[in-house]
């Protein structure tokens, strides 16, 4: 199969952008996208953007604002979705693209602008996710699914609140090192057991940030990624599965089967298996939600996952360093660019561009997870510097 | 920002009927007339079968506890200024804990959890899901410990 490479990144900082607009977000990263590439915009024949709602960017078809603000018109474009792992959508439709020989340099841009709203409506639009009919009713919000998975794995693995907040901790303190992320401060154990109850047992700590930002890469057949750069990061595995829409439906509610389809299809794509993998970044939209993709990633048996990371293991250093880019915890997770900034975070953990104190030694080889509502979607990428 | 009212939409489906039975303290599941598949939440159309006629099939019996949770921090639809009320939902944000109770033929129903305070609850406790009539007049389901 035609290889894909990843031949450009661009990253603007996350956070409570007040300063910016959902087009000035996404052309910060599209501009830091094409200078590391250094290749003109008029080289691109094909854009995909990712943003996930229309409700928080309050119009239809947001994908035309970033279009026309990066000057991209008359070129062809559009937006996937899929809700928190929108980013990773546009980033396999971007590698279709190029597969499908429609185009052989594709520029894949996610954003959000999520601070406009008050804390109530993005809790409303997001819980809405998830089976809106019949469990939403009940106020299952989005911290209140990830919360009955949590109860659900404490119960059938004997999983612990302090290893739940050992993830924010690990998450924070190489965030603080991220000069992107959001919230750039490490916390301690004590913070996070003791911050206020969200949705029982998830307390404040356990739960991602509301975030504004944007990420960008730029995608290219093997012929022209080859041409651009010496030292491509080719995109060599891709899966993607879906879950039942109500929680209700999982069989079993400590694993999401989205993640164990989509890591089973990259796996043999890339040939290669979960002890081969180098860097991870996954979906801790909460920090139970980072201990089951262990699991379902096949980094840790079942039931595992608690250990694992109170064992410092998914640490730099340990048996498989997990989000020291700060994951969506820390860094932030603008729903839109979720899925694009994890591709360019591994994409700079092969390079060794990694910011000092959180670059993995000798990475060859990187996954992202990302994850689309509880578990209805969920994307699996491998990268490979070879 | 406005979101259409949830029971609405349950009354703009084929399975109305579940909220009407719900208001008269019927708790039921769709039973598929082609395959005889039992499905809850109810649904008028089977993805085993394709067929798109049902019966109602009452939900009876004690469930076990398979997860459950207390929301603290409320979506937009149990804000306090909320001006509309659902009907089977509580109206106020009020933490109370939602269940999952797993049935013995294997139905999951979501409820809110009565006459168990949260701290008290376990995974595996045994609960009955029940239809029951707020004070204004609309239906939810609870699941019931007993003595509740
Ligand atoms: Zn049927």
């Amino acid at each position: 199969m035609a290889r894909v490479g990843v031949v450009g990144i661009g990253h603007s900082r996350f956070g409570i952008r007040e300063d910016a607009s959902l087009r000035e977000l996404a052309f910060e990263a599209v501009r830091s996208c094409i200078n590391d590439a250094d290749v003109p915009l008029s080289d691109v024949q094909s854009m995909v953007v990712a943003i996930a709602s229309d409700e928080l960017s309050y119009a239809l078809q947001p994908s035309a604002q970033v279009g026309d603000y990066i000057g991209f018109h008359p070129k062809p474009s559009f937006r996937a979705e899929a809700a928190c792992a929108s980013g990773s959508m546009a980033v396999r439709a971007g590698w279709m693209n190029i597969a499908s020989g429609l185009a052989d340099l594709v520029l894949v841009v996610g954003a959000e602008k999520m601070t406009e709203a008050s804390t109530p409506d993005v809790t409303e639009v997001l819980g809405r996710a998830g089976d809106f009919l019949w469990e939403h009713p009940f106020g299952m919000t989005f911290p209140g699914y990830y919360a009955m998975i949590a109860r659900a794995h404490m119960a059938k693995y004997g999983t612990t609140e302090e290893q739940l907040a050992a993830v924010a901790v690990k998450n924070h303190k190489y965030g603080a090192l991220n000069p992107n992320a959001h919230m750039r401060k490490e916390i301690t154990l004590e913070k996070a057991m003791s911050s206020f109850v969200v949705a029982d047992p998830l307390k404040l700590f356990d739960c991602c940030l509301v975030s504004d930002g944007a990420a960008a890469i730029l995608l290219a057949s093997e012929a022209v990624a080859k041409k651009l750069r010496p030292d491509p990061v080719w995109l060599s595995g891709l899966g993607l599965g879906t879950g039942s829409l109500a929680l209700a439906h999982r069989e079993d509610l400590t694993s999401l089967e989205a993640t164990v389809e989509a890591a089973g299809q990259a796996y043999r794509m890339a040939g290669i298996g979960p002890e081969d993998v180098d860097v991870a970044v996954v979906h801790d939209c909460f920090t139970i939600a980072e201990i089951v993709a262990y699991e379902d990633l096949g980094f840790c048996p079942r039931g595992e996952g608690g250990p694992l990371v109170e064992h410092g293991e998914t640490c730099i250093g340990g048996r498989i360093p997990v989000n020291v880019d700060g994951g969506l915890k820390s860094k932030g997770h603008p729903v839109g660019a979720t899925g694009v900034a994890m591709a360019v975070e591994i994409v700079k953990q092969l390079r060794g561009q990694a910011e000092e104190g959180r670059q993995v030694p000798q990475a060859d080889v990187g996954l992202s997870h990302n994850v689309g509502g509880n578990g209805q979607h969920t994307a699996v990428h491998i990268f490979t510097r070879a | 920002m406005q979101f259409r009212d949830f029971s609405l939409l349950v009354r703009d489906t084929k399975v109305r009927g579940f909220a009407e039975g719900l208001e008269r303290g019927e708790l039921r599941a769709s039973r598929c007339v082609g395959c005889g598949a039992v499905h809850f939440p109810p649904r008028s159309d089977c993805p085993t079968c394709w067929s798109g006629e049902f019966t109602w099939e009452p939900i009876t019996g004690t469930g076990r506890l398979i997860t459950y949770t207390l929301i603290k921090v409320p979506p937009r639809h149990f804000a306090p200024d909320l001006t509309q009320r659902a009907p089977f939902s509580t109206y106020v944000y009020a933490p109370t804990a939602v269940g999952l109770v797993e049935m013995e033929d294997g139905l999951r129903v979501m409820g809110w959890v009565c006459g168990v305070a949260a701290q008290n609850l376990h995974v595996g406790m045994a609960l009955t899901p029940k239809p029951e009539v707020l004070d204004d007049g609309r239906a939810t389901i609870v699941l019931k410990s007993e003595g509740c």
